[in-house]
């Protein structure tokens, strides 16, 4: 909707406006700044080394050399395993949240008051817990699948959180609308309430698969350190993340390759939201009123 | 029992088992009573308009009768609500999601879902069983019926959210006539539309006439006496809502017996 007044309408000349209009423009200079620090040193330094077979290539000299082929490969099947894991659940529990137990019932708020617990519990615990119960318990060992088991636990909250308020935010005559043409619970839920609150689960995705790819601390302990290509979900694989620190903290002379990786898990993770961003527009465009 | 749904999917010809017999009907939120006490009979194939002011439960009973109110946490209807063919409504183990089908509702404010128009007719067709085939003819017959196919035809995979407000009430009509019940409850379905829209939905409902047994609920004294046969007034006794006078349009409007509906139709009360 066009505004009546549009931004420049409010601009005045007192002196008070144009500091209050310096400092704001100095803030974002500020962020913008940070930002093209980041990227400027990412890209001088991991410029020179990026090519085509540094993606695809193997592991060599601890990561001095060779590529990040295995690597690329783990992080992506670890990504895949944790949402296939997260995304039920999380779907599940947000939908008996919102849609079967009465709000500000007592099992709802257990519920609600245990997912915000676990989402403030930092991620190291979630590695140590995965490393003991996963790995340990389960006989896991070191694997893919211990690691994405962690972090699907760990996004779980996220999830859970966005799905369920994407939910609450559709319109509250959809309920009645559904039940007075006749229509079970189950078509009402799978039809069109998570068709409508779309957008709103591929915000939270987005969400989880960000913090899922900047994961270090919990990936350590469970999915483990091997370069080696992962034939299968049980075997041992690095995320590029642990490769990341691996290389920036134990590999002298690891910091272009480091930088490197980094440039490479930059834009992977700005290639998925901005699928998921399309996504959720075209959505837009076939489903709303605008 | 329910009798088995018509196959035709769309208002049938010639109206059958469509009336309803209220008897003592009331609605209870936890300690709140609503409404008490409501005789009512409902014609089979004729327009009822229940007015009355705010807040004396007209919503209420139209929610008793599809079950809307078994939704309600902590609501309860009494009395006796039965069918044309002596099915009571209230019967805990009915089929309520049959029951929905053959009675139909529409809202006061138009509520396509979020979905393509065609989706919005697909879903609840598919979820009582009609062929995925026949759902295109359904939907085109039933838009005829509210005179929206012509607008609409050519955008049939667009959202519905993108119609006007007069356009979607008109499309929530032809989805619930769509689903071929007998008896069609309309909550205030004109007060959320401007003046020209209204009239254009008002000209269907009553065009409904013969066909399926409309119950509408209006504010709109002028409307309720347009396109009713027979009218019911809700007033406020003992702190419930009630009906206080019941009967042929013109007798009511005429001169009606009670006095509040009497001041309330003169424009006096309310």
């Amino acid at each position: 909707m066009v505004s009546l007044f549009p931004a420049s309408f409010t601009r005045t000349r007192r002196p008070g406006d144009i500091l209050l209009g310096l400092a704001g423009g100095l803030a974002c200079a500020v962020t913008l700044l940070a930002l093209g620090c980041i990227l400027w040193d990412l890209v001088r330094l991991g410029l020179p080394h990026l090519s085509w077979s540094f993606l695809t290539g193997e592991v060599t000299e601890n990561g001095r050399s060779g590529g990040i082929g295995p690597i690329l490969i783990s992080t992506l099947m670890i990504l895949g395993f944790a949402l296939a894991f997260v995304i039920p659940p999380a779907l599940g529990c947000a939908i008996w949240l919102s849609e079967m137990v009465r709000q500000g019932s007592g099992a709802a708020r257990i519920i609600t008051g245990s997912v915000d617990l676990l989402a403030s519990v930092p991620s190291i615990v979630f590695g140590l817990f995965g490393m003991s119960f996963f790995c340990q318990t389960l006989g896991l060992g070191f694997s893919i699948l211990s690691g994405s088991l962690t972090l699907a636990c760990m996004i779980l909250p996220l999830l859970v959180r966005t799905t369920l308020s994407a939910l609450q935010s559709l319109p509250a005559d959809l309920r009645p609308t559904a039940s007075a043409l006749g229509l079970s619970g189950a078509t009402m839920i799978g039809k069109i309430l998570l068709p409508a609150a779309l957008p709103g689960i591929l915000v939270g995705i987005t969400l989880g698969v960000g913090r899922a790819l900047a994961e270090t601390a919990a990936l350590i302990f469970t999915s483990g350190y091997a370069t080696r290509w992962p034939e299968s979900p049980s075997d041992s694989g690095r995320a590029l993340s642990v490769h990341i620190y691996d290389l920036a903290m134990n590999i002298p002379n690891g910091s272009g390759a480091a930088s490197a990786s980094a440039l490479v898990l930059l834009v992977l993770i700005v290639l998925i939201n901005t699928t998921a961003a399309s996504l959720a527009a075209r959505w837009h465009r076939r489903h709303s009123a605008s | 029992m329910i009798p088995p749904s018509s196959s035709d999917h769309g208002p049938v010809s010639s109206c059958s088992c469509g009336g309803l017999t209220l008897t003592g009907v009331s609605v209870h939120y936890r300690d709140f009573t609503a409404l008490r006490d409501v005789n009512l009979t409902i014609p089979d194939c004729g327009i009822t308009a229940l007015v009355g002011p705010s807040g004396c439960g007209k919503s209420s009973l139209l929610n008793a009768i599809n079950r809307l109110t078994d939704l309600i946490p902590g609501c309860r209807v009494g009395g006796s609500l039965r069918d044309g063919v002596g099915t009571e409504l209230t019967d805990p183990t009915l089929d309520v999601l049959a029951l929905r089908r053959r009675i139909g509702m529409v809202f006061q404010k138009p509520n396509p879902f979020p979905h393509s128009i065609r989706r919005n007719f697909e879903i609840p067709l598919r979820e009582h069983g009609l062929p995925r085939a026949r759902v295109r003819e359904v939907m085109e017959k039933n838009l005829r019926e509210v005179g929206l196919w012509d607008e609409v035809s050519s955008r049939l995979d667009e959202s519905a959210l993108k119609l006007s407000g007069g356009q979607q009430q008109r499309l929530c009509i032809a989805r619930a006539l769509a689903l071929g019940p007998e008896v069609i409850l309309f909550d205030e379905p004109c007060s959320a539309l401007d003046p020209i829209s209204s009239a254009v939905v008002e000209e269907h409902i009553a065009a409904l006439r013969g066909r399926v047994t409309v119950v509408i609920v209006t504010h709109n004294l002028a409307q309720a006496r347009r396109i009713a046969d027979r009218v019911g007034v809700f007033w406020i006794r003992d702190g419930a809502g009630t009906i206080v006078e019941e009967g042929e349009v013109e007798t009511v409007f005429g001169g009606a017996k009670d006095a509040d509906a009497w001041r309330y139709l003169a424009g006096g009360a309310g």
